[in-house]
Order: C-alpha cells, then sequence, then structure tokens
C-alpha cells in the first residue's frame, strides 16, 4: 500500500495528496511551535503559532480587520484588470503583427527592468497618497509583465493551426477568435495567474508606503507597537488569500481545459 | 489534358538574416496538373519541394511567375487549396468530431444540417466515428492525422496538398491512408499533390510522378505512372511487381544521381 510512494512519478490518491500536503503545514506548526516555546527565542520576535491564531481572531474583532482586506483585494482586482484588458489586445497584436511588435518590445523590455518600488515615489508626486497612486503602482508592476507574456503565449501557437486556418478559408479576425485565442488560452490564464501573485507583493510595498487602510498598511502600523503576532497573523492572512485565489485560478484552469488532461 | 494548375516560371530565392547570402530555392520552374490528378513530387531533401508546394497553396510567396488554377491568377491562401501538414495540426481544444466539423466552418455554399452530414462522413472515411467525442492528446498520431486529412476534406478543396503526411505514420495506418487517399481522389476527382520521400509510395498512388534535381529546384523528370502501371491494378493490389520495381529503381537511380550532385557541390 505505502509501495506507491517510492517509485519514480507514480501517481498517488487524490486523497492520499491532501493528507500529505495537510501533513506538511501540521510539520511546520509543530517545528514553529517547539521552537518559539522552547524560550530560546524571545516571543516579541517569535511568538508561538497559538499567539497568533488568537491576534488573527482580534485583528478581525477588536480592528476591523476585514474592511482593510476588502479594500486590498478590491485595489487588486482593480489593478489586474485593469491590466489584463490592455496587455491581452495589445499583446496578442504584438505578435500577430510584427509591426506592432517591433514598436512595443524594446519600450516594453526598458520600462520592465525598471523596479516598481523605485517609481512609487514619482507615483505619489503624480497621483498623491489617494488611490490613484496604489492603482497606479500595481499597474506598472504588472502591465509590463503581462503584455510580454502574453505575447509569448501568442507566438507559441504553431504556425500549423494558423496557416490551416487560411486553408480552411478563416479570415484574419476569424483565425484570432477562432484558432489563436483558444489555443494560447490556457497558457494566458497560467500567467494572469502568475501576475496576479505579483500584483500582491506590489499592494503590500504601495500600502506601507501610502495608505492609511488596506492590509500592508495594518500590518505596518501594528509594526510600531511591535505587536508581533497580529503582525504575522496579517502576513499569513495574505498567504491565505493567495492560496485561495490561486486554487480558484487552477480549478477554473482544470475545468476550462479539461482537454489537456491526459 | 486540361490545364487545371498553371504554375509558370515561379523562381524563389531565400536571403540569410543579414541580406548577403542567398538560397536560390527554385528555378524558373513550370509544370501543369490536369484536374483530378494525383501528382506526386520527388526529390532529393532539401530540394524544395515543400517550399514548392507552400507557393502553390499560397503560404509562400514567390519572387517571380504565376500560378493560376482554373484560369484564376493566385495570391495569398484560401479555401480552394487545402494543405495536410507533416506535424499534426490538429487543435487540442476541439474533439475528434469538432475538429473535422472546422473544416466546414466557413464554407457558405452548404447549410448548417450538410455540414453535420460532411462532418460524419469523413469522419468515417478515416474510420474514427467511434472516437467521435475523444480529444486529440488521446488518440495516436496517426489519428490525429487522419483527424487533419478529414478537417481538410470537410472544407472541400479544389486541390489537396500533402507534404508528407503519412511520414510519421505506422506502417499499416500508412497503406491504409494510401489506399483511402486513391479512393478519395478517383470517386471524388480530388486534384492531389503529395510531397513524399518515399519512392513506392510515390508509384503506388500516382498519376504523375515528378521528379526534382537538387537545389535549386527544376524538374528532372516526369513519369506517366498509368501508362506502366495502371491505376486499378495498383488499387486492386495486383500490380506487375517486375513493372514496379524496374520503375522505382529507374527513379531511385535519377534521385541517387541529383543526390550525389548534392554531395560534391558542397
Ligand atoms: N524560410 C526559409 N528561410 C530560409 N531558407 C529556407 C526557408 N525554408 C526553406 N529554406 C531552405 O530551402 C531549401 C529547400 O527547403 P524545402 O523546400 O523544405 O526542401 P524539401 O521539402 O524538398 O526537403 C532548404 O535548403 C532550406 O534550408
Ligand atoms: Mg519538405
Amino acid at each position: 500500500m505505502l509501495k506507491p510512494l517510492f517509485v519514480f512519478r507514480h501517481a498517488l490518491p487524490r486523497k492520499t495528496e491532501i493528507i500529505l500536503g495537510i501533513f506538511g503545514f501540521f510539520l511546520f506548526l509543530t517545528i514553529w511551535h517547539m521552537t518559539a516555546s522552547s524560550g530560546v527565542i524571545r516571543p516579541e520576535f517569535l511568538p508561538t503559532p497559538f499567539a497568533v491564531a488568537k491576534a488573527f481572531i482580534r485583528l478581525f474583532t477588536e480592528r476591523d480587520f476585514a474592511s482593510d482586506i476588502i479594500v486590498s483585494v478590491g485595489r487588486v482586482w482593480f489593478a489586474f484588470l485593469l491590466s489584463v484588458v490592455i496587455a491581452v489586445p495589445l499583446g496578442l497584436m504584438m505578435s500577430t503583427y510584427r509591426a506592432v511588435g517591433a514598436i512595443l518590445e524594446p519600450f516594453i523590455d526598458f520600462v520592465r527592468y525598471l523596479p516598481v518600488p523605485a517609481l512609487v515615489p514619482l507615483l505619489v508626486i503624480w497621483f498623491g497618497v489617494g488611490e490613484t497612486s496604489k492603482i497606479a503602482v500595481l499597474w506598472m508592476g504588472t502591465f509590463f509583465q503581462l503584455i510580454l507574456l502574453i505575447a509569448d503565449d501568442t507566438k507559441r501557437v504553431p504556425t500549423e493551426y494558423i496557416e490551416s486556418g487560411h486553408t480552411l478559408g478563416a479570415s484574419n479576425g476569424q483565425i484570432m477568435r477562432h484558432i489563436i485565442i483558444p489555443a494560447a488560452l490556457p497558457n494566458m490564464i497560467d500567467n494572469l495567474r502568475i501576475t496576479l501573485g505579483w500584483c500582491w507583493t506590489y499592494l503590500i510595498i504601495a500600502e506601507i508606503v501610502a495608505a492609511n487602510s488596506g492590509i500592508g498598511h495594518m500590518i505596518w502600523s501594528l509594526r510600531r507597537f511591535v505587536k508581533t503576532p497580529e503582525v504575522m497573523a496579517g502576513i499569513i492572512a495574505i498567504g491565505i488569500i493567495g492560496l485561495l485565489t490561486d486554487q480558484a485560478f487552477r480549478f477554473a484552469h482544470a475545468r476550462l481545459f479539461s482537454y489537456q488532461r491526459r | 489534358m486540361d490545364k487545371f494548375i498553371k504554375v509558370t516560371d515561379v523562381t524563389k530565392t531565400y536571403w540569410s538574416e543579414d541580406g548577403k547570402t542567398e538560397t536560390k530555392v527554385v528555378l524558373p520552374l513550370s509544370l501543369t496538373i490536369a484536374e483530378g490528378e494525383m501528382v506526386m513530387f520527388l526529390g532529393p531533401s532539401g530540394c524544395g519541394k515543400t517550399t514548392l508546394m507552400r507557393i502553390i497553396g499560397g503560404l509562400e510567396k514567390q519572387d517571380q511567375g504565376s500560378i493560376t488554377l482554373a484560369g484564376d491568377l493566385l495570391a495569398g491562401p484560401d479555401r480552394r487549396r487545402g494543405m495536410v501538414f507533416q506535424s499534426y495540426s490538429s487543435f487540442p481544444w476541439l474533439c475528434v468530431r469538432d475538429n473535422i466539423k472546422f473544416g466546414t466552418r466557413y464554407r457558405k455554399d452548404i447549410s448548417a444540417a450538410e455540414k453535420e452530414e460532411i462532418t460524419d462522413h469523413y469522419m468515417g472515411m478515416v474510420g474514427l466515428s467511434a472516437y467521435s467525442d475523444f480529444y486529440t492528446n488521446r488518440i495516436s498520431g496517426g489519428m490525429r492525422q487522419r483527424v487533419a486529412i478529414a478537417r481538410t476534406l470537410a472544407s472541400s478543396p479544389d486541390i489537396l496538398l500533402m507534404d508528407e503526411p503519412f511520414g510519421a505514420l505506422d506502417a499499416q495506418t500508412r497503406e491504409h491512408l494510401q489506399f483511402q487517399l486513391m479512393d478519395i481522389n478517383k470517386t471524388e476527382k480530388k486534384t492531389t499533390i503529395f510531397v513524399t520521400h518515399d519512392v513506392e509510395e510515390a508509384i503506388l498512388l500516382a498519376d504523375r510522378v515528378v521528379i526534382f534535381s537538387a537545389r535549386p529546384a527544376r524538374v528532372v523528370k516526369e513519369i506517366d505512372v498509368n501508362a506502366v502501371i495502371p491505376v486499378q491494378d495498383r488499387r486492386n493490389n495486383k500490380a506487375d511487381m517486375q513493372k514496379f520495381f524496374s520503375l522505382r529503381n529507374e527513379i531511385l537511380e535519377i534521385i541517387r544521381a541529383e543526390y550525389r550532385q548534392t554531395m560534391e557541390a558542397t
């Protein structure tokens, strides 16, 4: 019964995989708890998992953490969708029409290498400390990466698919809608999922630098009172949100593209 | 013989990226193909068969010369010239039946009901009815190629262009498809140009074999296979094997001579 665990690339039953995943978490928590309660590290630096769990509940009951989460999630999705609706069509165009690619590629490659945190002061000068500057930071951090990822996904559609379309009588627009997009979509959705993850990184930076609401702001202001359990609970909250979003994307991916299953 | 497809003085040269070195792939080359004819292209590898085929299909542009189909000057690809590629070009996001039906998608000459009928007809012809709702990553390479062939046939092209379509298939599948292709060519009078490097395949299928020189391609010899072995005999497995083998050796000798030239030139 344990044999599959020791065979290279042997498939495991779904249930076993879930049990192993939970086991991994518990292993981590146990090591953490043992370290924290051993007294080697002071609790201001490393509280026990239980202290963090209590702080997690306090965040919601005493500090209205739920509205911070809503604000942060709202910012992430607004900026993310704003990136997507512009980057997807442009990315498709970039690798379908060489001229569009030739115009945009060098510029995007340049912008892509500007570290986003370095842009924050500039964006604050331009847009102030309101919502706009936070959205701008997230957008700058994802748009230029996403457009190149989408362009790459489009480029990877085999030429034979497109040429088949031509010889079957499809117009350019039909080839785009009926062949290129369906062919590139699974990889695109995967890249959207990864990009959304980056959005969270930039969100926290933006909220630490210039915000009076949101998860990042909450964590940063608790830091001042050395409320380590609350800070850790805030970080864990980000992890949980990330994990849930990621799983939702994976679930949708598996559903939409079930034809990739072997 | 009416001149259904007329290739006149076509040339093609590829230039290296820096524009300094040129590769002449096709010399002024002329060729005519009659309606319903099955023409096999043979020649040493790298001589320009694929290039010529793609030019006829409108997927590559010739430098000079013209191609006409039933008198119409051709430019760019369209539904009149269906292409079956060497690599499997069936769509992974569609099941077998939807892939084949895709061939009818842009046809305006038939009704929706007829599209369903045609789809089922060709799906049956390539022997895939039992796999109707299988996605293509669940079927073998040979079956994927059959999907691509059925899809092209469902689009009802005037000419069928096939570039080494059976190259990667196992022997049984290949033979099965060879005979089906002969049937389609004869019963539907579907003009077919077929590139192969397999001389026996060429003789089996051809009305006419066209042998190209080493690059740049020009026509070295055309052989009317029907005059040597009637197509009926080949379809019924009753070909005179003596004639079959002497024709094979004759063709192989020509290709070998061309191949030697390539080796000496480099
Ligand atoms: N897009 C291209 N750019 C440059 N050279 C090419 C291109 N396509 C083909 N060639 C060259 O043209 C020659 C003929 O190629 P091809 O038509 O594929 O030959 P065949 O199909 O007879 O083997 C080869 O030497 C090949 O390297
Ligand atoms: Mg070739």
